[in-house]
């Protein structure tokens, strides 16, 4: 095993990054992209992450999954049943689902297939459903049923056989979010899931997400543990504003020279709440301008010398 | 109009007016040629051509056994069994080779070197080592079909979108459920595409090895039925082999689309959207 575990004391953290920094090269071609991040996700927090592109949000992103672990500082994953065990992320695993903005669908699987995949590479062994195959198909009977379960809370029962290929855009990333969810990883993260949308299908994609953060809320009046933790990279302002309870940007303008000769890496400039929204509470547009606004100054405009 | 696609019916009668027109052309020469000399063997009749049939298909006066039969036989072996081993062998190692870079290092080049090397021009080594028998034309046909197979099915592998890696292994997947479960499947179809292109060559590899040594099979009775000029009988066993071809083809069609009916649909609804 390469990851460490230790005891904490009992917290709402799922989520933190701790002076993560992260470079490619070294010596004269030493690039630096990421600089001594510091962010905790609460558990049922909607998180969204903008930044101008080449900021290190994809190189993030991949660290956060663990195909790219960072050069120095650590992603931990708290979980158990107060979150009070950490893990130090070295490599990707079911803690943290992911859905793409492109190849998010497994081809040769049609999409009831896919939402179920997950469950069959989780729960069972490649040579135990060889020999036994009575036990798997029983298993797999359960899973399906799951899996069908779960695409009818992303509205998609009725296309359930077919394949991506036959599906619209739309309804490939439902498919991928149901993928993600019914593993219930302690995060999510979606990697500007709706770029490449249409406006009308981006908005409905908007409405499941926020439905998903309404259960979350529901769950919390209970007193239960909310379900979905979701880190959502975007490039739109109005996306990050309208799905997430929190907008961080990342940047590369932020006043690095005072401290260092050359470019550090870029580093999250800006922290702060988002209104929470229901899919059917129509947005404060003039709230959400204001917003935009300090995020655009922050986080995309180079600063002044 | 340019790139204007045809209706069912009218590729249908392109087909058959092509098919007509490349017998009425054979005919007409046949006849030509005849006329000029009534013994002609270079372009037969009709007619002869039936002779020719009936002395592939009946039993030899001085043999006893059917020349086709015979033939088909030994042919189909060594074929089949130079088709499981290359390609089987090929399957394994492109995929190994694109999953694990170590794997990948230590046998590229090797492999590299080997699939430039035309297995019909080492046809003394093979004689050598594997001796005359089956194995001989098994193993040009695998050194034959193996290095390209294995090269083509390692790149297939690295083609696959590295998110599909990712979200696999954020879902669990362990490293033979990712190498089986999910790049093996994604290869699948192009697997079976590079089997479809690799009949034509592992044919040409086997007809040329009997050419040159094997007392039975296609190629051996081609070659001696070419030196006598018989060409009602070399015609009748060239369309066999191309029927045998097609018949392959055609199998791992069928094939294919019981398989990977995703990757038949996808490669459908493009050419639909062109």
């Amino acid at each position: 095993m390469n990851m460490e575990k230790t005891k904490t004391e009992q917290n709402k953290t799922i989520f933190e990054l701790q002076n993560l920094c992260h470079h490619f090269g070294e010596g004269k071609k030493r690039n630096n992209v990421l600089y001594k991040l510091n962010l905790k996700i609460q558990e049922g927090q909607f998180v969204s992450l903008v930044g101008p592109s080449g900021s290190g949000k994809s190189v993030l992103l991949r660290a956060l999954v663990g195909t790219h672990p960072p050069r120095s500082g650590n992603v931990i994953v708290y979980s158990g049943k107060n979150n009070e065990i950490a893990v130090i992320k070295k490599k990707p695993d079911r803690d943290i689902g992911i859905v793409y903005q492109a190849y998010s669908l497994f081809p040769f699987l049609t999409a009831i297939e896919n939402v179920a995949f997950g469950l069959k590479l989780d729960q069972t062994k490649m040579l135990g459903r060889l020999l036994l195959p009575i036990g798997w198909r029983r298993l797999r009977k359960q899973h399906m049923e799951l899996a069908e379960e779960m695409l009818n809370k992303v509205g998609l029962s009725e296309a359930k056989d077919r394949y991506p290929s036959e599906l619209s855009g739309g309804m490939r990333q439902r498919v991928a979010i149901a993928q993600a969810l019914i593993m219930k990883p302690r995060i999510i993260l979606l990697d500007e899931p709706f770029g490449a949308l249409d406006e009308a299908t981006r908005n409905d994609l908007q409405d499941l997400l926020l439905t998903l953060y309404q259960e979350n809320l529901a769950e919390m009046k209970k007193g239960n543990r909310p379900a979905y933790t979701v880190l959502l990279v975007t490039h739109e302002l109005y996306e990050a504003l309208r799905v997430g309870d929190r907008v961080l940007g990342l940047s590369p303008h932020w006043d690095w020279k005072k401290e260092h000769e050359r470019f550090p890496g870029a580093k999250i400039v800006y922290d702060e709440p988002a209104p929470i929204y229901s899919p059917d509470k129509p947005a404060d547009f003039a709230a959400m301008q204001r917003q935009k606004n300090k995020i655009r100054k922050a986080v995309f405009d180079p600063i002044e010398e | 109009m340019v790139g204007k696609p045809l209706k069912p019916w009218q590729s249908m009668l392109v087909m058959w007016l092509s098919v007509i027109i490349i017998l009425a052309g054979y005919t007409f020469l046949s006849n030509r040629q005849h006329e000029i000399n009534a013994n002609d063997k270079t372009i037969p009749t009709w007619s002869q051509l039936k002779e020719g049939i009936q002395k592939i298909v009946e039993k030899n006066e001085r043999s006893g056994e059917r020349w086709l039969v015979e033939d088909a036989k030994a042919s189909a072996e060594r074929l089949f069994l130079g088709l499981f081993y290359g390609f089987f062998g090929a399957l394994f190692l492109g995929l190994f080779m694109g999953c694990f870079p170590l794997l990948d290092s230590g046998l590229s080049w090797p492999l590299s070197i080997l699939s430039k090397l035309p297995p019909t021009a080492a046809l003394a080594l093979f004689f050598v080592v594997l001796g005359v028998g089956t194995n001989m034309y098994v193993g040009v046909i695998v050194v034959g079909i193996l290095p390209i197979s294995t090269l083509t099915i390692r790149l297939a592998t690295r083609d696959i979108p590295k998110e599909l890696i990712n979200k696999a292994l954020t879902l669990g997947a362990s490293k033979g459920e990712m190498v089986f479960s999910v790049i093996f499947r994604h290869i699948l179809p192009k697997v079976i595409d590079t089997l479809r292109l690799q009949i034509g060559p592992a044919l040409v590899f086997l007809i040329a090895a009997e050419y040159a040594c094997a007392h039975v099979g296609f190629g051996y009775r081609l070659r001696l039925q070419a030196r006598l000029v018989n060409m009602d009988v070399v015609y009748p066993y060239l369309v066999i082999l191309i029927l045998f071809g097609f018949t392959f083809d055609f199998l791992l069609v069928i094939l294919q689309k019981l398989t990977c009916r995703w990757y038949v649909e996808e490669r459908s609804g493009e050419h639909g959207k062109n």
